[in-house]
């Protein structure tokens, strides 16, 4: 599976939604995104990923888009 | 065997209360990471020893609490195994005794760093890591300090009124991933911080009392409590605090 497909899967998985809305996604955008589901997120990023988020990116961790970019930092390319 | 082949992730085992908590565990079928500050071979061997007698699987993991990259490395390594931790018991710990007024701030700040923030940070790292299952068990070790805050306790009675106040509202926040967090507070127990400069007056008056309940506790006193918590037997306690003095107050 590709990075692009894990990403997608892990909003996907841990929000139980269709991953046709996944990209555009923001924190808080739907109710499954609230406080809760995002460290439910930040968990499965790092299972998926085999990274440890850093808290300053969990807090920065915003939407979609930004999620690449953080990503970026622990040499997974989206 | 109530937790066999759990994974309980217990801090401050070489000695006291951490170590008669691994004991317990580890009669009970527990795996166990035991962290201590630094490695030790006497403590080595112990561990060997409990691994043979109750076929169970110890590791012993060295960082100083106060020291955040130690910490993350040594426990980021755990995670790679990708092996959930049930169970974290904040067993860790360092004893202050003093009158505000004579204690230096670096002092409380030093107790506060230990018996708070380290187990915070620590916490922090373990909890995220067992949302990821839906599932874990955080037990901290406080103290009867921390709710009886008599004189003298500016330091550590605070410190550990501190860990009551954060397991109290971190049950809150985790309940939502099937995390429970209670807290356990001992009143003096026979170990050798009881034997402190710091623990005289109380254990003075403990050493001199004939009434039945008037004495230390003992560790196993202690670790039966945590058992009982880390236990299915507990499933439906969240956010509790069980004191173990055998109802003196100080």
């Amino acid at each position: 599976m590709s990075n692009i497909e894990l990403y997608k899967n892990a909003y996907v998985e841990s929000f139980e939604i269709e991953i046709d809305i996944v990209e555009s996604l923001e924190y808080q955008s739907i109710p499954e995104w609230d406080s809760v589901g995002h460290m439910v997120l930040m968990s499965t990023l790092e299972e998926k990923f085999d990274i440890m988020l850093d808290m300053d990116d969990i807090i920065d961790f915003s939407g979609f888009e930004r999620g690449k970019e953080i990503l970026l930092k622990y040499d997974v390319k989206i | 065997m109530l937790l066999k082949n759990k994974l309980a992730f217990i801090t401050g085992t070489n000695r006291g209360i951490g170590f008669s908590i691994l004991e317990k565990f580890a009669s009970n079928g527990c795996n166990i990471i035991a962290h201590s500050r630094k490695k030790d071979i006497d403590f080595s061997n112990k561990l060997n020893l409990l691994e043979k007698k109750y076929n169970v699987d110890i590791k012993n993991i060295n960082f100083d609490i106060l020291e955040t990259d130690s910490m993350k490395s040594e426990v980021y390594k755990i995670f790679k195994e990708k092996i959930p931790i049930d169970i974290l018991v904040n067993s860790a710990g360092i004893i202050h005794g003093g009158l505000f007024q004579m204690s230096p701030v670096k002092d409380i700040r030093k107790v506060f760093d230990v018996n708070f923030f380290g187990l915070i940070e620590l916490t922090q790292l373990v909890s995220k890591y067992m949302t990821r299952f839906k599932n874990g068990n955080i037990i901290n070790i406080s103290s009867v300090a921390g709710i009886d805050l008599s004189t003298g306790n500016c330091a550590y009675g605070t410190s550990k009124a501190a860990v009551i106040a954060f397991s109290k509202t971190l049950s809150s926040e985790l309940s939502s991933y099937g995390i429970r967090v209670n807290v356990v507070a001992p009143s003096l127990t026979d170990t050798d911080m009881a034997f402190s400069k710091e623990a005289s007056k109380e254990r003075e008056f403990l050493l001199n009392s004939n009434k039945p309940f008037e004495r230390m506790a003992s560790p196993s006193e202690i670790s039966d409590a945590v058992f009982f918590l880390a236990s299915e037997n507990s499933k439906f306690i969240n956010g509790q605090v069980i004191r173990v003095d055998g109802g003196n107050k100080f």
